[in-house]
């Protein structure tokens, strides 16, 4: 039960005719402020369940819309498996869609302009690059407290929080999207061996995240000699526009990079 | 003696009443009631009514009691409200042994199936935990603080349950959803792990209720704020059936009384057995019963008992 509007992802099918027509969003035109209140009941449609959430408003080359309605729930069917919480202007997504080609990724972000040039930036390049850019999509939303609404158990085998706000006042530190209470469903929607990406340029907030994973029982770090050998790893830094800011400015980054586990029995 | 407990959401006026709250011990002895801020019991088997005593240092209720619940053998009882205060008693005695103060206001409260722990949620959506007190009149015991073990973020709890068996806590909250969390041997550390999530409910979930057949199978019953009751499989987070209120109370009440907000599911409660389930809505003056058929999975309605 979602009112979806029909501009989610890419169904515009009369444009791909036009290729090359269509050109990418200019940021100018999608002015954005760097924060949104992620406490405040914004209007945007969530969908009731996973069961809900329209695949081929996204992924329309992988769920054509109209043919077997029934597909979405059909467990053959393809689902996403990585989730870029706070995805900001897509730079991650766009990075991971070529490293991943037949996996299914999607982006959440809370701003609404954002989203809307995120979703601009994906359709054009699905226009200038023929059978490419089909898995990744954004929705607005609140993962904060919608991630069960959209990703069923065990679903997701990569998560990503990049560059998050610190909310720096300790009163505020409970709005930190990482947190061992929100860490609790995120090992719920990812399968066991799933792994957790964080990064941030700001040392406290590091070592917050890094903290609340450590002592998480559901997830467990993941060795530096493998770190080195993900290939993912590297776009945490460079794929964003946050994280090219951060090494323009000649800043640190703190990472913290774990494993979901399954718990064990005492 | 089958314990049809119902809540009757009386919401006069102004939306500041506190509903009135019923509860009714699992094996008959007693019913307790909460008005506002004044808790009454009355002994079943007695017919009278019953005094209420305090060991805990603490006085009565000060302001709306909110959420109320007897332990599963009926031993204890805890009460919580607006007052920031998680009171627990010993219901042969009802003699207050505990009172535990909570920083923020208690929206839901449940005992463990073993007597030992005491959950409440706060109004941030965060479940706490407490040892309940031994019971050598253990006042203040430095390590009786309560501590979070896992929470709805930014949510409302409205209802929290302890499965038959005592594996898992269920919680209900106003954005729609029910979460069903694995209870750890050692629940001081923590409750992260999550069994499901059962989603569906299109409004607020008012009321979740564990129900069983005897050594059978378990289920989850709901009711929410889109006149519904359902049905789950909560170990698998999957709806087994929805009961749509409106069709059956639709001609029983006034035109202008069948608004959507007027059909809320305000409690739900099932018998002992597992057979029936009472149903309190707002608006109407009575309860409606439900029948549940354990081997179809299904909800089926019985009739409305009109009060009067």
């Amino acid at each position: 039960m979602t009112r979806g509007d029909g501009t989610n992802g890419g169904g515009g099918g009369q444009q791909q005719q036009q290729q090359g027509a269509r050109k990418l969003p200019r940021k100018r035109f999608y002015r954005a402020r760097a924060h949104s209140n992620p406490l405040s009941d914004s209007h945007f449609p969530i969908p009731i369940s996973p069961d809900e959430v329209d695949l081929s408003q996204h992924y329309p080359r992988y769920f054509p819309a109209g043919e077997d309605e029934g597909r979405d729930g059909d467990a053959m069917a393809p689902r996403i498996r990585f989730a870029d919480v706070g995805c900001g202007f897509g730079g991650l997504l766009v990075g991971l869609s070529t490293l991943f080609p037949d996996t299914l990724m999607i982006g959440m972000e809370l701003r609404d302009k954002v989203t809307e040039y995120v979703k601009e930036r994906i359709l054009a390049l699905r226009a200038s690059n023929l059978g490419k850019y089909d898995n990744i999509s954004i929705v607005r939303t609140n993962s904060m407290k919608y991630i069960p609404n959209y990703f069923r158990k065990a679903q997701l085998s990569k998560m990503f929080f990049l560059f998050p706000d610190p909310h720096f006042k300790e009163k505020n530190h409970r709005r930190r999207v990482i947190s061992m209470t929100l860490l609790d469903e995120y090992a719920y929607v990812m399968e066991v061996g799933g792994i957790i990406y964080t990064i941030t340029d700001v040392e406290e907030l590091g070592e917050w995240m890094r903290s609340c994973l450590e002592k998480h029982p559901l997830f467990e770090a993941i060795p530096e000699e493998e770190i080195k050998e993900d290939p993912v790893v590297k776009l945490l830094s460079t794929a964003t526009e946050e994280g090219q800011k951060v090494a323009r400015n000649g800043g640190q980054t703190f990472q913290a990079i774990f494993r979901r586990i399954s718990l064990q029995e005492e | 003696m089958e314990d049809a407990t119902v809540e009757e959401a009386e919401v006069s006026g102004a939306a500041e009443f506190a509903p009135a709250l019923v509860a009714a011990h699992p094996l008959g002895h007693s019913v307790a009631v909460a008005v506002g801020s004044e808790l009454r019991v009355f002994d079943l088997k007695d017919g009278s009514a019953v005094s209420l005593s305090d060991d805990s240092g603490g006085g009565s209720h000060s302001d709306a009691i909110r959420a109320l619940s007897f332990s599963m053998n009926g031993l204890l009882f805890a009460s919580a409200g607006d007052d920031k205060l998680v009171k627990v008693w010993k219901t042969d005695s009802w003699c207050c042994i505990q009172t535990i103060t909570s920083e923020k206001r208690v929206s839901a409260v449940a005992i463990s199936n073993d007597g030992l722990y005491v959950t409440f949620a706060d109004k941030f959506g965060v479940i706490w935990l407490v040892n309940v007190g031994q019971s050598d009149g253990g006042q203040g015991s430095t390590d009786n603080k309560p501590v979070p073990i896992f929470g709805h973020y930014c949510s409302i709890i409205t209802s929290m349950k302890f499965s038959p068996d005592g594996r898992f806590i269920a919680t209900a909250d106003r954005d729609f959803k029910i979460r069903v969390t694995l209870f750890p041997k050692n629940p001081l550390r923590g409750a992260h792990e999550i069994q499901s999530f059962c989603l569906g409910h299109t409004e607020f979930v008012s009321c979740i209720a564990f129900t069983c057949l005897s050594q059978g199978p378990s289920f989850l019953l709901s009711g929410g704020g889109d006149s519904t009751v359902r049905l789950w499989d909560y170990i698998n987070g999957c709806i087994l059936d929805t009961c749509q209120i409106q069709d059956k109370v639709g001609e029983l009440l006034e035109p202008n009384e069948t608004e959507d907000s007027n059909l809320a599911i305000a409690d739900i409660c099932p018998t002992n057995d597992g057979s029936l389930v009472a149903v309190a809505i707002q608006s109407l003056n009575g309860v409606m019963l439900l029948a549940c058929d354990f081997i179809a999975k299904k909800l089926s309605f019985i009739k409305v008992c009109l009060f009067g």
